[in-house]
């Protein structure tokens, strides 16, 4: 059995006693909620926090609100497992619920929380190994060493984003609410990742997570999420692929697109042009085709994943291709998952 | 720095003194003796550990015992009554669900949380809910008649 290394455990019972915690401790310790991204990782050695702070007796923050005006609100602390039934979701946030039952298992989803999804660390080939296994390779960037593994000699850090919520959040334009004891922000969830491999949250150390926001959806708006992955259960996407369109009418103008890409880089990103092409036109198979290069020219996957990197590239243009076509064909999207 | 936790498994209070580095698995297989509870992977991917907490599926091996206080545990042993076995367990050995073992507690427990909210599921909802425990023996199909079998039979 694989033993965790040592660390002080502290389970705050309200978010003040958090905060406190985490101004002591900062950048020696680590927040746990599910504890299903953290716990294998401290089973590796990727990790060795001195303190590990458990959010999840603090209550109130596995609610989650709507209303017409005000829209969605998420609790930090909301299972996966609750948005995949959560009838608002179903019915206002269809893609929400997608991208939440293709996480990891149903095991993994009782467990797992909306802010620690969000909060998830980049994979990469050469660095989710054991000790025994990196020991004999040089040390990573991302383990605290000067060169890359995946790109031989490589300078930089291309760990990969592979949450499935995020590249849906940042679709559907939500925002993030982080404590601290200075006080609270609030940023837009694409601000939530550096781009940096090695260091992918933007968040500082003493900051809490504590719930995000999303504005109602305006009528006509589909979203969608796919994703690719070699098993349907418990594999992290490969490539996967996050839109949300408003069309008006019977003619299907599209008055709003966004196309934000998953898994094929450091963060999700969105696909720049994607409303500067298919706004204020009436959407097409032609015009579809033409944001599905955009989305293919976008991704930069590299090898570090266990797919090869032109397979994850191509299947970005197939998920979009396939999102857009469903999103014209007025086929409720998410019925069936396209991966 | 170890703590004194008091763990409520199979309807029994039990009273430990651990540190918070370890998992609930641990606790089961190694300190209680358990271990019906089956270690494979250790990484949160093969569902083998798989144990109830408060009803529903969860990961022994991603779970630290620490943070399972007040919360009711159920493994494979606290499934049967006085010696009669839990209907589940009476159908995997009819339907000859089982081959090595190893994943069956771990099926068996997550096909009773989907029994227990839905007790009748279709052939899709039992594959969906087993989609978590890995069977290397790849006996998937009588594993998925037992659970049909058993929600039949209740």
């Amino acid at each position: 059995m694989m033993r965790l290394p040592p660390f002080q455990y502290v389970a705050p019972e309200s978010l003040e006693q958090a905060c406190r915690f985490m101004e002591e401790y900062g950048s020696e310790s680590k927040l746990m909620a599910g504890g299903t991204d953290l716990v294998p990782s401290l089973k590796l050695g990727n990790l060795a926090p001195r303190h590990i702070v458990n959010l999840s007796a603090i209550p109130h923050l596995d609610e989650i609100g709507f209303d017409e005006r005000s829209g969605l609100h998420l609790g930090a602390l909301v299972k996966l497992h609750s948005l995949e039934k959560s009838p608002v979701i179903l019915e206002k946030y269809p893609a929400i619920a997608q991208a939440a039952t293709c996480v990891g298992s149903p095991q993994l989803r009782e467990m797992g929380t909306v802010g620690g999804n969000l909060n998830i660390e980049t994979r990469c080939l050469y660095y989710n190994q054991p000790d025994f296994w990196r020991a004999f390779r040089p040390t990573c960037i991302k383990m605290g060493g000067d060169t890359c593994n995946a790109i031989g000699g490589g300078r930089k850090c291309f760990a990969v984003f592979s949450g499935d919520l995020a590249p849906v959040m940042i679709a559907l334009g939500a925002r993030a609410t982080l404590v601290s004891a200075q006080g609270e922000r609030n940023v837009a969830v694409k601000e939530l990742y550096t781009g940096n491999g090695a260091k992918p949250l933007s968040m500082k150390p003493e900051e809490i997570l504590i719930g995000i926001d999303l504005p109602a959806p305006e009528k006509g708006t589909s979203s969608s999420y796919s994703k690719f992955a070699v098993r349907k259960a418990i594999d992290f996407p490969l490539a996967s692929v996050a839109t949300l369109v408003t069309l008006d009418g019977e003619e299907k103008v599209c008055r709003a697109a966004r196309v934000v890409i998953g898994a094929v880089g450091t963060r999700p990103e969105e696909v720049e042009g994607i409303g500067e092409l298919l706004e204020e036109k009436r959407l097409t198979y032609e015009l579809i085709e033409e944001a599905a290069r955009l989305a293919f020219k976008a991704a930069r996957p590299i090898a570090n994943r266990g797919s090869s990197p032109s397979y994850r590239k191509r299947m970005i243009e197939v998920l979009l291709r396939r999102a857009l076509s469903s999103a014209l064909s007025d086929t409720e999207l998410g019925k069936e998952h396209m991966r | 720095m170890k703590e004194a936790v008091s763990l409520r498994i199979n309807g029994e209070t039990h009273e430990l003194f651990i540190e918070p580095n370890t998992t609930l698995l641990e606790v089961l297989r190694e300190h209680l003796g358990f271990t019906g509870t089956k270690q494979a992977c250790d990484m949160g991917t093969c569902g083998a550990c798989t144990v109830l907490l408060n009803n529903r599926p969860a990961l022994a091996c991603l779970i630290l015992a620490v943070a399972c206080r007040s919360k009711e545990i159920v493994t494979i042993e606290g499934l049967r009554k006085g010696d009669q076995l839990h209907p589940l367990q009476n159908s995997f050995i009819e339907q000859g669900a089982v081959q090595c073992g190893m994943c069956t507690p771990g099926m068996i427990l997550s096909a009773k949380a989907l029994l227990d909210e839905r007790p009748q599921p279709t052939e899709a909802e039992v594959r969906t809910a087993i989609s978590g425990n890995l069977c290397r023996c790849t006996g998937y199909t009588k594993i998925v008649e037992a659970i049909l079998a058993a929600s039949n039979m209740e």
